[in-house]
């Protein structure tokens, strides 16, 4: 309407020209219509009714009213709506009966993941625009704690749910099938609906449930069951539940539910599993039960301590059977069977731990500490390894080939380093290696070497030099043997006896005190021209024979006519050189003639006339002890199979008790040396050192060698004080100054 | 004497003259009172035990007891000195007067510790040295130097050119030291020593044995394995023990 002017000289107003506004009449029914067509969609597509409808439409729909500022109320009914028809499945679930109940859970589950899929996309505009800004969960989300709320954690259904699946794991737990599909789905349903509704609503309740049914179980299991069937029982639970995890259970589960099976069933039996009578580790362990023990390492691995509690009730059963092989009478007598013993020990326990303790460090550690520890319980031991390798070593490659030898040396030389009294062995095995090598027993010089070389790069230089002296010294005297034949002429050697000479230098081989013994007058002629032969060449030494070392080839002639050599030691041989000129002598002539003193010659006797087989003399009476007056003659029956026959070898035996005091005492005395030594090493470097230092650091020292005994340390410090090399402290008593 | 002056010498020489006193106590004296002699009168006179030596006295002391073939005071000549001090040649005291002297060994003085020693005492009669006896005896009674009276025991006690110390001579002199000191344990360490032990006695075990005896109770309460103790004293511990004479303690 154009307005005019009236009446002459007004304001023109200019005229605007105003877009055109359509009247747009708000239809109030909008949103009520609008609503209504997605309602009924919504209840179609729950009703599976989808197909008819288009999706386009409903879309616009649902963007138009978003648009005229109704997504809140779209929101709202929306939620209503939802609700209302997920309150219809309620009512279907819950009539469902007995196994159909997680069917239909499941069926009326998937339906709502597909009609929310469709809702979703329909109202997809509002998700976008409406629902960040006002931030609000989105229409999926939405939807699952709609689920959430309505449904599963409705209480009709939440605890029934939760028995269900727990009644089922519990049949499938005592040997029943079950359909794990479905329990997949359920369990899959939870986790979607965020993971604390699956720990709170499930996995918590499975846990406990868990728990008390296995602690049940290992009740009764224990109170029937050994203890490997225990351990495979226990086994097959942790697999299974392993199993059960992966078919449909979440995976976070799994650490969970062995932690549960492995406290209730090993956990809580852990000592009297291990420690059960008659089938426990220890049993396994004396009857190599393989398998059992591989089980039980793997097993309680898992346990907090577990591996602890077997490593020691190893070792202290390892202790107890050393101890009590080492201590048995019965053992003592065989010093050779004591070792092999003992090796047979190493080599299974070696085994058991390779096998199945996953060669674990610390139980070989275990092993080692245990074997030290028994080892040295009897003060015996040092002498009797010496003898076992005295053994070894005499028979050579001709028992076993030069690998086993080796081997078994390799194997000897483990148990050496157990032993604390290592300056015992040495002076055992001086005294062994002497008499093989002066007896011509040694069988194999490479074998002595390598001996040797094993026992340098465990001991040092000083261990084995002497050692090695032996061992040059019989060379050189080879050679000097040769040089005094090369040189004497043979006019002089016509008749004489053929003597091959070992010269002795006295700091190598072990000390022995040079008995009395008369030597057959040819042997005494041809060993003194020897003797001024070397005393040509080597001026200013001493000779003097050993008698009670040597040995001798005879010739002899038997009253039956067999001929024979026999093969006999110094002293045998001048006895038997005596009936030369006797048929008869009684012991009290022979001992005249010998000079050999009594316990030697009443051996060397007994070896001649008392050994089966090698009675080379008879004796009347034929008692075995040997009176004074007793007789003794050739013995003209004396028959062997073999021309050369060995009489009486005198291989190393074990000493006899007054031998093995003697031993004893010379190595004590050996070690005062060493303890002063040592003591004044550590001071001088110190200088000024309070009681117990010293005397930790001294043990530490002469370990290596030797433990010393403190009390022992003690008074060679006061000796060293008496002699002016330490003083007390003037203020305080417990410490010592050292005295240049 | 060779590095002083002549006035200094002097000094000493007059010094010596008038107060009898030995060249070591004039130079003494002489020093502290930076030579002059009026004040070094005074320091020497101050000292309570010179003020009576005669350096005379002493010499006729000394040769009535002296051997008569020997420049020794030997057994006789002491028994004799003992009677005339009425006390028993046994007396710890003699111990004492022994110590004074810096006598080498016992049942013998040379001159000069038997004159030294009378000096350092500050006697120079038999009667005043009668006088001075309870005083000497409880000199045993401060710790101090009954320490150094019986570390010098040890040497005293010896025979000459022996290192260590007989045993019943070690166990007369502990009775005789240990009476003082009344050490509940003295019967059973000799007894456990006459039992077990029946070697001389060295110097270290000598001088523990006072520190034992100062520091441990008689019930072994605060005894110490680990605590350096010579292996005579552990094995008198464990000798006590073995025997029940020491209560048990856990």
């Amino acid at each position: 309407m154009m307005n005019g002017g009236g009446g002459g000289g007004q304001k023109k107003r200019a005229p605007r020209i105003e877009p055109f506004r359509h009247r747009v009449e708000t239809d109030p029914k909008f949103f009520d219509k609008s609503w209504r067509k997605l309602h009924d969609a919504i209840r179609e597509i729950y009703n599976h009714n989808a197909s008819g409808l288009s999706f386009e439409e409903l879309y616009r729909t649902a963007y138009n009213m978003v648009l005229n500022k109704f997504a809140p109320q779209l929101y709202e009914k929306l939620t209503e709506n939802m609700k209302e028809h997920l309150e219809d499945m309620r009512t279907c679930i819950d009539a469902a009966q007995g196994g159909l109940f997680l069917e239909e859970l499941q069926r009326k589950w998937n339906d709502h993941n597909k009609a929310l899929t469709m809702i979703r996309d329909i109202l997809m505009y509002m998700d976008r625009t409406y629902i960040p800004t006002n931030k609000k969960t989105p229409v999926f989300d939405h939807g699952l704690e709609l689920w959430r709320d309505t449904i599963v954690r409705s209480p009709t259904i939440q605890g029934r749910l939760s028995d269900t699946l727990l009644e089922l794991i519990h049949s499938e737990r005592t040997g029943e099938v079950i359909n794990r599909g479905l329990m997949r789905t359920t369990t899959k349903m939870l986790m979607d609906l965020g993971l604390s509704v699956y720990q709170d609503d499930f996995e918590r309740p499975f846990l406990e449930v868990s728990a008390s049914f296995y602690s049940g179980e290992s009740q009764q299991f224990i109170e029937c069951c050994a203890c490997g069937e225990y351990l495979k029982q226990a086994e097959r639970r942790l697999s299974e539940e392993s199993e059960r995890v992966s078919q449909y259970l979440d995976v976070k589960t799994h650490e969970k539910i062995t932690a549960v099976v492995v406290n209730e069933m090993l956990a809580n039996h852990m000592q009297r599993l291990i420690l059960m009578e008659n089938s426990g580790l220890v049993n396994m362990l004396v009857e190599d039960r393989y398998e059992d023990l591989t089980r039980m390492y793997t097993l309680f691995n898992h346990v907090p301590d577990g591996l602890t509690t077997i490593r020691s009730v190893m070792a202290s059963h390892i202790k107890d059977t050393g101890k009590s092989l080492v201590t048995d009478p019965e053992r003592l007598k065989d010093p050779v069977d004591f070792v092999q013993r003992l090796l047979n020990m190493k080599d299974k326990y070696d085994n058991i731990i390779n096998v199945s303790f996953s060669n674990d460090k610390s139980f070989l550690n275990a092993l080692n500490s245990s074997f030290e520890h028994f080892i040295n319980l009897n003060n015996r031991s040092p002498e009797f390894i010496s003898l076992f390798v005295d053994d070894k070593l005499r028979k050579g490659v001709k028992e076993a080939n030069e690998e086993d030898l080796e081997t078994v040396l390799d194997k000897v030389m483990m148990l050496f380093r157990y032993l604390q009294e290592k300056d015992l062995f040495e002076k055992y095995y001086k005294q062994h290696l002497a008499k093989r090598l002066l007896s011509g027993r040694a069988a194999s010089d490479d074998s002595e070497r390598s001996m040797l070389v094993k026992l340098k790069t465990e001991c040092g230089y000083q261990f084995t030099s002497k050692l090695e002296g032996m061992f040059t010294d019989l060379k050189t005297s080879e050679d000097t043997t040769q040089g005094f034949y090369a040189s004497t002429s043979s006019e002089l050697l016509a008749d004489a006896p053929t003597i091959s000479v070992q010269i002795l230098t006295t700091g190598s081989w072990p000390t022995q005190t040079c008995n009395t013994c008369n030597l057959p007058p040819e042997i005494v002629s041809v060993s003194e021209k020897f003797r001024a032969y070397y005393l040509g060449t080597h001026n200013g030494r001493r000779l003097t024979w050993q008698t009670n070392m040597g040995h001798a080839d005879i010739k002899a002639t038997f009253g039956n006519g067999s001929k024979h050599e026999l093969n006999v030691s110094t002293y045998q041989m001048c006895v038997l050189m005596l009936f030369n000129s006797s048929d008869v002598l009684t012991y009290r002539e022979i001992e005249q003639s010998t000079a050999i003193p009594a316990a030697d010659l009443k051996r060397c006797l007994q070896s001649l006339a008392l050994v089966k087989g090698k009675q080379v003399l008879r004796k009347e009476p034929m008692s075995r002890d040997i009176a004074d007056d007793d007789s003794f003659f050739v013995n003209d029956k004396f028959t062997s199979k073999l021309f050369k026959v060995k009489i009486g070898t005198v291989a190393a035996q074990k000493e006899t008790d007054p031998e093995k005091l003697e031993t004893r005492q010379r190595v004590e005395e050996d070690r005062k040396p060493q303890i002063e030594a040592a003591i004044v090493r550590i001071m001088k470097s110190r200088r000024v050192l309070d009681h117990n230092s010293i005397m930790m650091e001294v043990t530490k020292q002469l370990q290596p060698r030797f433990m010393p005994n403190p009390v022992v340390i003690k008074k060679r410090i006061e000796s060293l004080i008496e002699r002016e090399f330490l003083e007390r402290d003037k203020t305080d008593r417990k410490m010592y100054r050292y005295l240049a | 004497m060779h590095k002083l002056g002549r006035g200094s010498r002097d000094k000493v020489q007059q010094f010596m003259a008038i107060t009898g006193a030995s060249e070591k106590a004039a130079l003494q004296a002489l020093k502290a009172s930076d030579w002059h002699l009026e004040g070094a009168f005074d320091v020497f006179y101050s000292q309570p035990q010179i003020a009576v030596a005669n350096t005379r006295h002493l010499e006729e002391l000394y040769n009535r007891y002296k051997e008569p073939d020997a420049d020794m005071i030997m057994v006789e000549g002491i028994s004799q000195l003992c009677n005339d001090l009425q006390v028993d040649p046994q007396d710890i005291v003699m111990l004492v007067i022994s110590w004074h002297m810096k006598a080498s060994t016992m049942c013998e003085f040379t001159r000069q510790e038997f004159i030294g020693g009378l000096q350092s005492i500050g006697v120079d009669s038999i009667e005043k040295l009668r006088e001075k006896l309870p005083s000497l005896r409880a000199e045993l009674k401060d710790d101090q130097k009954f320490r150094e009276i019986y570390n010098f025991a040890f040497a005293w006690a010896r025979e000459k050119g022996q290192k260590s110390l007989a045993l019943e001579t070690a166990i007369g002199m502990w009775r005789l030291l240990f009476a003082e000191r009344n050490w509940p344990l003295i019967d059973y360490w000799c007894q456990f020593l006459q039992v077990r032990h029946n070697k001389a006695i060295s110097r270290d075990t000598w001088a523990q044995l006072l520190e034992f005896v100062k520091t441990i109770d008689p019930q072994l309460t605060n005894y110490d394995e680990e605590g350096a103790w010579p292996y005579l004293i552990d094995e008198f511990v464990d000798y006590l023990k073995e025997n029940g004479l020491v209560q048990h303690r856990r």
